[in-house]
C-alpha cells in the first residue's frame, strides 16, 4: 500500500478516517476505564457493608473454635461469592469458607506487622479466580480476631469485557462505514474538480474561447472556476491582441517589400540610363529604409513587451523634457507656420528615463503638426495634479479624431486615416511607443478630441519624491 | 576619386555572402584591400596570421562567435581596430562587445556611408587634425570665427545649420546618411528617434541659403541613400 496515496479523495478519507478512528479508541478506553472505576467503587461499597454483616455472624464455639452462621439464600446465589477467613493475629487460621477449597485469601497475617484495616485489594486466587479483598480486626469475646472477606469480581469483569466486545466490534464497523461516507463525499465533494480538469484539458491555444461551466458561483468551486475563465478571458486577448499584431506587422512589411519588388522587376524590363538606374536604386532604398524603420519600432515594442528595458531614471523637470522635445521637432512646425506655446510649471520634477519620456512627447508633437493645419497653435502644457501627479497636455485645433477611432488610436498599427499616414511615412506604432513610454513611468495617457476641432492627448506621470512642488510658479516659452 | 587611405589592409570576417560580397566592392572602390573570411574559424585564422589595418567583424558567425575572436584577439595582445557588425540590437551587447575591445559597432542594417565614415574614423583616430577653415569651391567656412562666406557674401547660418554644414564639409564628396548626421550632428544615439524629417527640413533651409542665390549647386541629395556636398562635375 501506497504511504501517500495520489489522490486527493484518499487522502482526504484516510485522514478522516485515521483521526476518527483515534478518536473513538480514546472515547472507548476512557469510557471503559470509567466504568472500571465505578463498578470497582461499588464492589468495594458492598465489600465494605458485608464485612460488617459478617463480623456479626461470627460465633465462638465453646471448643474455642469459630463458626459462621452464614445466610444460605445468598449462599446458593451463582452471582454472588463471599469467602470468608478468620485469622489470629499471630498467624493461625481460625476459619476457612468451605468454598475457599483450602485456598488463602493472600499471605497470612504475620505478627507484629499487622496490615489489617487497609483499604481493599485485589487478589487472584491460584484456581484463577478474582476477588477483591477487605480485612479487619475485630474483638470477640476478649480476643482479636483478623477478619478477611472476599468478594467474587468475576460479574465486575463479565461487564467489563462485554463492554469492551462491544467496542472492540463497534468501532472498526463504525470506522470503516464513516472511510466509505467519507469517500464518497470526498468523491462528490471533488468531482466539479474532475470536470474542471477535463474542460481546461480541451482548451488550447486554439479554442481559448471556451470557458468553464460554473454551477454555483458563491462556492469554492465557483471561484476557482470563475478565476479560472477570467485568467483565460485574459490569455484570449492577449493571443487576439498577438494574433493581430503579427498579421498587421506582417502587412506592413509587405508593403514595403512589394513596392522593392515591383520596382526592381519593372526597371530589368528594359534598358534604362544609368541616371535612371539610380534613380530606381534610390527608389528601392527608401523602401529599405521604411522597413528598417519598421523593424526598429518592432524591436523596441518587443523589447518593451518582454519587459527587459532598462529605464536610465534621473530626477527631471517635466517641463525641461517637452521644451527639449519641442526644440527637436520645431522646425516641423516652423515649416508649417505654426507655433509651439510650452506653458507649465517647471518645478515638477519625474523620475524618468530622459530619452524615452522625450521620445514620447516627440511623437505627440509631431502627430500634432502633421494633423493640424498651417498656421494653426499648438499647445503644451505642464499642471500639477491631484495625487502628487504632474499633467501634460499636447493641444492642437486640428483635425480632431472622430469618436469610433478614438479608443484605438493607442493600438498597434492603427491609424486612423490609412492612406494618408502612409504619404506621411508613419507606420502606426508612434501612439503605441508613446503609450508604452508613458505607462513604463508609472502614468495613463488619455485621448480627448472632437472631430474637425482638435485633439488633447493628456499624459499623467507621478512625481518624484523630491519635486518641489511649488503650487503655481508658472515659467513659459 | 577622393583622398582615400592607399593600401590600406582590411579583414571582413562575415558569413552572409550577400553581405560579404557588397562589403567586398564597396571597400575596394573606396581604395581598401579586402579579405574576406566567411567563418568564425577563418577569420580567427587570418587575424592571427596577417597583419591588417582594420577589422570588420560579424558577431553572429558559425562556428567561432564574434566576440569569442575578438576576446582571443586581444588576449593575444594585437591591438587592430574592430568594428564589430552585429544584428542583435540590444545595449547589453553593445557594452559586452566594446567591454571585449571593439572600437566602435554598428547594427544591421547600416548605410554603407555610415560603415565608411566609421572606418576613416577608426583608421586615422589620434591623428586627426582640427582645420581651423573648410572650404568647397568657393564657400569657405571659418570656424574659429563662425563664419560662413560665399564668393566672399557672408551667410548668415543658425547654429544648427552651421554644424550641419561643417559635418557636410568635413565629409565632402562623401555621402552622409541620415542615420550619420542625427548621430553626429544632432547627437541623438536612440535610432528610433525619428528625426528625418527634421534633418530634411535643415537641409532644404541650408540649401535655400546656400545654394538658390547661386549658379553651382553644392548640397546634393543622393536617393534613398544621403546626402552629399560636391562641386559639380
Amino acid at each position: 500500500m501506497r504511504l501517500s496515496p495520489r489522490n486527493v479523495r484518499s487522502r482526504l478519507t484516510l485522514w478522516y478516517v485515521g483521526v476518527l478512528a483515534a478518536l473513538l479508541i480514546a472515547y472507548g478506553a476512557g469510557s471503559l476505564f470509567y466504568l472500571f472505576l465505578s463498578m470497582r467503587e461499588q464492589v468495594d461499597h458492598n465489600l465494605r457493608e458485608d464485612v460488617e454483616t459478617v463480623a456479626g455472624e461470627i460465633a465462638s464455639q465453646p471448643d474455642g473454635s469459630l463458626t459462621l452462621r452464614l445466610h444460605h439464600g445468598e449462599e446458593g446465589d451463582p452471582g454472588f461469592h463471599r469467602f470468608v477467613e478468620i485469622w489470629s493475629p499471630e498467624g493461625s487460621l481460625l476459619y476457612r469458607t468451605p468454598q475457599l477449597q483450602g485456598l488463602a485469601l493472600g499471605v497470612p497475617p504475620v505478627p507484629g506487622k499487622i496490615t489489617e484495616g487497609r483499604g481493599p485489594f485485589s487478589e487472584r486466587l491460584p484456581n484463577g479466580l478474582r476477588v477483591r479483598v477487605a480485612s479487619s480486626l475485630h474483638h470477640l469475646e476478649g480476643r482479636t480476631v483478623i477478619l478477611r472477606l472476599a468478594h467474587n469480581e468475576r460479574a465486575m469483569w463479565r461487564e467489563l469485557g462485554e463492554f469492551a466486545t462491544v467496542l472492540i466490534i463497534g468501532l472498526p464497523l463504525g470506522v470503516l462505514l464513516a472511510g466509505f461516507g467519507g469517500y464518497a463525499l470526498a468523491r462528490k465533494a471533488l468531482a466539479p474538480i474532475d470536470a474542471m480538469a477535463m474542460q481546461t484539458k480541451r482548451i488550447s491555444a486554439e479554442r481559448l474561447s471556451d470557458r468553464l461551466s460554473i454551477e454555483n458561483r458563491e462556492d469554492e468551486l465557483g471561484k476557482l472556476g470563475t478565476v479560472f475563465n477570467d485568467m483565460l478571458a485574459r490569455l484570449q486577448a492577449a493571443f487576439d491582441q498577438l494574433r493581430r499584431f503579427t498579421a498587421d506587422a506582417s502587412h506592413e512589411l509587405r508593403t514595403p517589400l512589394t513596392a522593392i519588388r515591383s520596382v526592381g522587376e519593372v526597371a530589368l524590363q528594359d534598358q534604362k540610363s544609368p541616371g535612371e538606374y539610380r534613380d530606381v536604386i534610390g527608389s528601392m532604398l527608401e523602401e529599405v529604409d521604411r522597413l528598417t524603420k519598421l523593424v526598429e519600432s518592432l524591436l523596441v515594442l518587443s523589447r518593451a513587451d518582454a519587459g527587459n528595458v532598462q529605464l536610465q531614471r534621473a530626477e527631471i523637470s517635466l517641463l525641461a523634457v517637452a521644451q527639449d522635445a519641442s526644440s527637436l521637432v520645431e522646425v516641423l512646425a516652423e515649416e508649417k507656420r505654426q507655433k509651439i506655446d510650452i506653458v507649465g510649471d517647471a518645478n515638477l520634477i519625474v523620475s524618468a528615463d530622459r530619452l524615452i519620456l522625450r521620445q514620447a512627447i516627440v511623437n505627440l508633437l509631431d502627430n500634432a503638426i502633421k494633423y493640424s493645419p498651417p498656421g494653426s497653435p499648438i499647445f503644451v502644457r505642464v499642471w500639477p495634479a491631484a495625487g502628487n501627479r504632474a499633467t501634460l497636455e499636447i493641444i492642437d485645433v486640428g483635425l480632431g479624431i472622430s469618436l469610433e477611432h478614438q479608443p484605438s488610436v493607442f493600438d498597434r498599427f492603427y491609424r486612423v486615416d490609412k492612406a494618408r499616414t502612409r504619404e506621411w511615412g508613419g507606420v502606426g506604432l508612434g501612439l503605441s511607443i508613446t503609450r508604452w513610454a508613458v505607462e513604463v513611468h508609472g502614468g495613463d495617457i488619455t485621448l480627448e478630441s472632437k472631430e474637425g476641432h482638435g485633439s488633447v492627448f493628456r499624459a499623467s506621470l507621478p512625481l518624484s519624491s523630491n519635486s518641489a512642488s511649488s503650487p503655481t510658479e508658472r515659467g513659459s516659452q | 576619386m577622393h583622398e582615400g587611405m592607399p593600401d590600406l589592409r582590411v579583414l571582413v570576417v562575415e558569413d552572409e555572402a550577400k553581405v560579404a560580397r557588397a562589403l567586398r566592392e564597396g571597400l575596394q572602390r573606396e581604395q581598401y584591400q579586402v579579405v574576406v573570411a566567411p567563418t568564425g574559424e577563418e577569420g580567427f585564422f587570418l587575424v592571427s596570421a596577417e597583419k591588417f589595418d582594420l577589422v570588420i567583424l560579424d558577431l553572429m558567425l558559425p562556428g567561432r562567435d564574434g566576440l569569442q575572436i575578438l576576446s582571443a584577439l586581444r588576449k593575444r595582445g594585437l591591438q587592430t581596430p574592430v568594428l564589430i557588425l552585429t544584428a542583435r540590437d540590444a545595449i547589453e551587447d553593445r557594452v559586452e562587445g566594446l567591454d571585449k575591445g571593439a572600437d566602435d559597432y554598428l547594427v544591421k542594417p547600416f548605410a554603407f556611408p555610415e560603415l565608411l565614415a566609421r572606418m576613416r574614423a577608426l583608421v586615422r583616430r589620434g591623428r586627426q587634425e582640427r582645420a581651423a577653415r573648410l572650404s568647397i569651391d568657393d564657400v569657405e567656412m571659418d570656424l574659429v570665427a563662425h563664419k560662413v562666406r560665399r564668393h566672399g557674401i557672408e551667410i548668415e547660418l543658425t547654429a544648427r545649420e552651421f554644424d550641419l554644414l561643417e559635418y557636410l564639409l568635413r565629409h565632402k564628396e562623401e555621402v552622409v546618411s541620415r542615420e550619420m548626421v542625427t548621430l553626429e550632428v544632432w547627437k541623438e544615439r536612440a535610432r528610433a528617434v525619428p528625426i528625418d524629417n527634421v534633418i530634411d527640413v535643415h537641409i532644404a533651409r541650408l540649401r535655400r541659403k546656400l545654394d538658390e542665390p547661386f549658379e553651382r549647386k553644392l548640397i546634393h541629395t543622393v536617393r534613398g541613400v544621403g546626402f552629399v556636398l560636391r562641386e559639380e562635375s
